[in-house]
């Protein structure tokens, strides 16, 4: 290797390295920070619990009722997976495959939602219709109007659509399939590997989703999602804060995630990477 | 072909309706009551203006469009050359390059409200992990006010950092790839150093990619505020209190600091005036950038 390979290596290993230490160290810092005590994690200084505190865990599944907020979650996130993907499917297929009056209206309404923000005013009328139709106090209000948000979506999936030849459509209708099996026999096992790929993209925003629960939960605590409830005990009223707790509460939301993240994470960059060129 | 089109309505319709009622119904509901007078109860009292006129008075208001504007710009100011660079660096056949991806990448997978609880616990200026482990190695000898009226915007700058370098790197990435390699291989028989090859081959190849992600990172920055609503509150003293927090404050007032009150009506203006902020700057950042095209 030559001096000037080595002057150009050694910074930019340094800066990688530095780099993702500081990327790692708050995620490092919750996860062995949920395993100390509340004393340890406020004074210690330490960098490994002195005593593994498992039962930070209990307290919080139990105590600190992660064990409902982690209901909520999950219930929120799948069924707000589902609804987008077949909403957006649905859609996309009938945008790509027949010519129907309407349609580039359809496609401006879809990218005005993207485009047009006004931030937490949409909040407002959007619960009031929940309340109009009784959902207010339900998950249910919460998971329709994450679905109705599908236009990215339905944008990643028409990208996937290009890569399905019409031909096979045809095919399908000479084989005595109709627009509606075409659908759900040729189309959609064949879309599988792209609809796993923005099922991971809706799965992580509505287990990530703040605001909206929030929103949900002012009036009806027993509706607070991983994100909700653990920022109300930020500000929890009466005893002292319990920085264990809080971390504890943490990681039972960033695990899942991570995990997930550590055999899948190609897949999921491939959806930030595939956004910009669609 | 005509059952076909049937079809076509039957299966948009959901897809239709859901945008219709929940994303464009709320635009021009909040498009009438900017001109009246209505606080959520009671009748709504139509008083043209006045809303908009409230706004301009309004320093509070004004005072957090600074504060977003000096937010996004910290913000961007690092992220973007850093995400650059590191992209830069990880498009290249070097060792362990998709470990690294995957670690620079791993922020913007988590919670931004979950994160900022476990930031809250790490810059704690009584008793956060940050302040111990400096007291503890001598570097400052008492705690750093992290979270005080002096240091908080950098704090949330810093945190707004971490959870987007990881994004705009990927998305250099996709970008960079369309950069043909001998473009490469002609500069390095050329002699050219990295820092040349960076500044005169790699950005203006990266070209209308790189506007779009400028762009984009200037909307997003714009409207971030759920870390900072966790985090601060806006707080103290509103140091960190940017736009549209402040108009998440109009429509659903914070219990815990419990300075405002709801005013929808006002509220509506208030959404109105940011959403045009940051349609201006946009359009703004299109001009220039054009400008600077037609210079090359």
């Amino acid at each position: 290797m030559t001096i000037r390979k080595l002057l150009v290596r050694t910074p930019v290993w340094i800066l990688l390295i530095i780099t993702a230490g500081l990327m790692l160290f708050p995620i490092v810092i919750a996860l062995l920070g949920s395993f100390k005590t509340n004393l340890e994690l406020t004074t210690g200084a330490t960098v490994f619990p002195i005593k593994w505190q498992f039962q930070n865990y209990v307290e919080a599944w139990n105590k600190a009722d992660f064990s409902g907020f982690t209901f909520n979650s999950v219930y929120v996130a799948v069924f707000t997976t589902i609804g987008t993907l077949l909403v957006a499917a649905m859609a996309a297929y009938a945008v790509d495959r027949v010519a129907f009056r309407g349609k580039k209206l359809f496609i401006f309404l879809q990218s005005f939602t993207l485009f047009i923000s006004i931030g937490a005013v949409v909040l407002k009328p959007q619960f009031n219709l929940m309340v109009a139709i009784g959902l207010q106090k339900s998950l249910w209000g919460v998971i329709i109007i994450l679905i109705s948000a599908h236009a990215t979506a339905f944008f990643m999936i028409i990208g996937f659509f290009r890569g399905i030849p019409k031909d096979l459509d045809e095919a399908a209708l000479i084989d005595g399939c109709n627009f509606y099996s075409t659908f759900w026999r040729i189309i959609l096992p064949l879309l599988r590997p792209a609809l796993a790929v923005v099922a991971l993209f809706t799965f992580r925003n509505a287990w990530n989703e703040y605001i909206l629960p929030l929103v949900f939960s002012l009036s009806r605590p027993d509706l607070q999602t991983l994100p909700v409830g653990l920022a109300n005990l930020r500000y929890g009223a009466g005893a002292a804060v319990e920085n264990q707790l809080m971390l504890a509460g943490a990681c039972i939301s960033i695990l899942p995630m991570l995990i997930v993240y550590i055999f899948a994470n190609r897949s999921f960059m491939q959806v930030t990477a595939g956004s910009v060129k669609g | 072909m005509q059952r076909n089109r049937i079809g076509a309505y039957l299966f948009s319709f959901p897809s239709f309706f859901l945008t219709m009622a929940l994303g464009v119904y709320p635009v021009f509901w909040a498009l009438r009551y900017m001109f009246y007078e209505y606080q959520g109860y009671g009748t709504p009292k139509f008083i043209g203006l006045e809303n908009f006129a409230r706004v301009a008075r309004d320093t509070e208001f004004w005072q957090s469009v600074a504060n977003t504007f000096v937010y996004a710009g910290g913000k961007l100011i690092i992220t973007l050359p850093l995400s650059l660079i590191l992209a830069v660096i990880l498009n290249r056949k070097l060792r362990g390059r998709h470990a690294f991806r995957a670690i620079f990448f791993l922020p913007t997978i988590f919670s931004a409200s979950v994160m900022s609880i476990v930031f809250y616990i790490v810059f704690n200026s009584y008793n956060g992990i940050i302040n111990q482990y400096l007291i503890k190695l001598n570097i400052v000898s008492g705690p750093v006010d992290w979270l005080g009226a002096a240091h908080a915007m950098l704090t949330i700058i810093i945190i707004a950092v971490w959870g987007a370098v990881g994004n705009y790197m990927l998305l250099f990435i996709a970008g960079l790839q369309g950069i043909p390699e001998d473009v490469y291989e002609a500069a390095s028989l050329d002699g050219v150093n990295p820092a040349q090859r960076l500044w005169y081959i790699t950005i203006p190849m990266l070209g209308p990619v790189l506007q779009m992600i400028i762009m984009l990172a200037i909307t997003t920055s714009l409207k971030g505020y759920e870390s900072i609503m966790v985090l601060t509150e806006g707080g103290p003293f509103g140091k960190t209190e940017v736009m549209y927090l402040y108009l998440y404050k109009l429509f659903f007032p914070l219990t815990t600091t419990g300075t405002s009150v709801q005013n929808i009506g006002y509220g509506s203006a208030v959404g109105f005036t940011t959403a045009i902020i940051v349609g201006l700057v946009t359009w703004l950042y299109f001009w220039m950038s054009k400008k600077l095209n037609n210079v090359y």
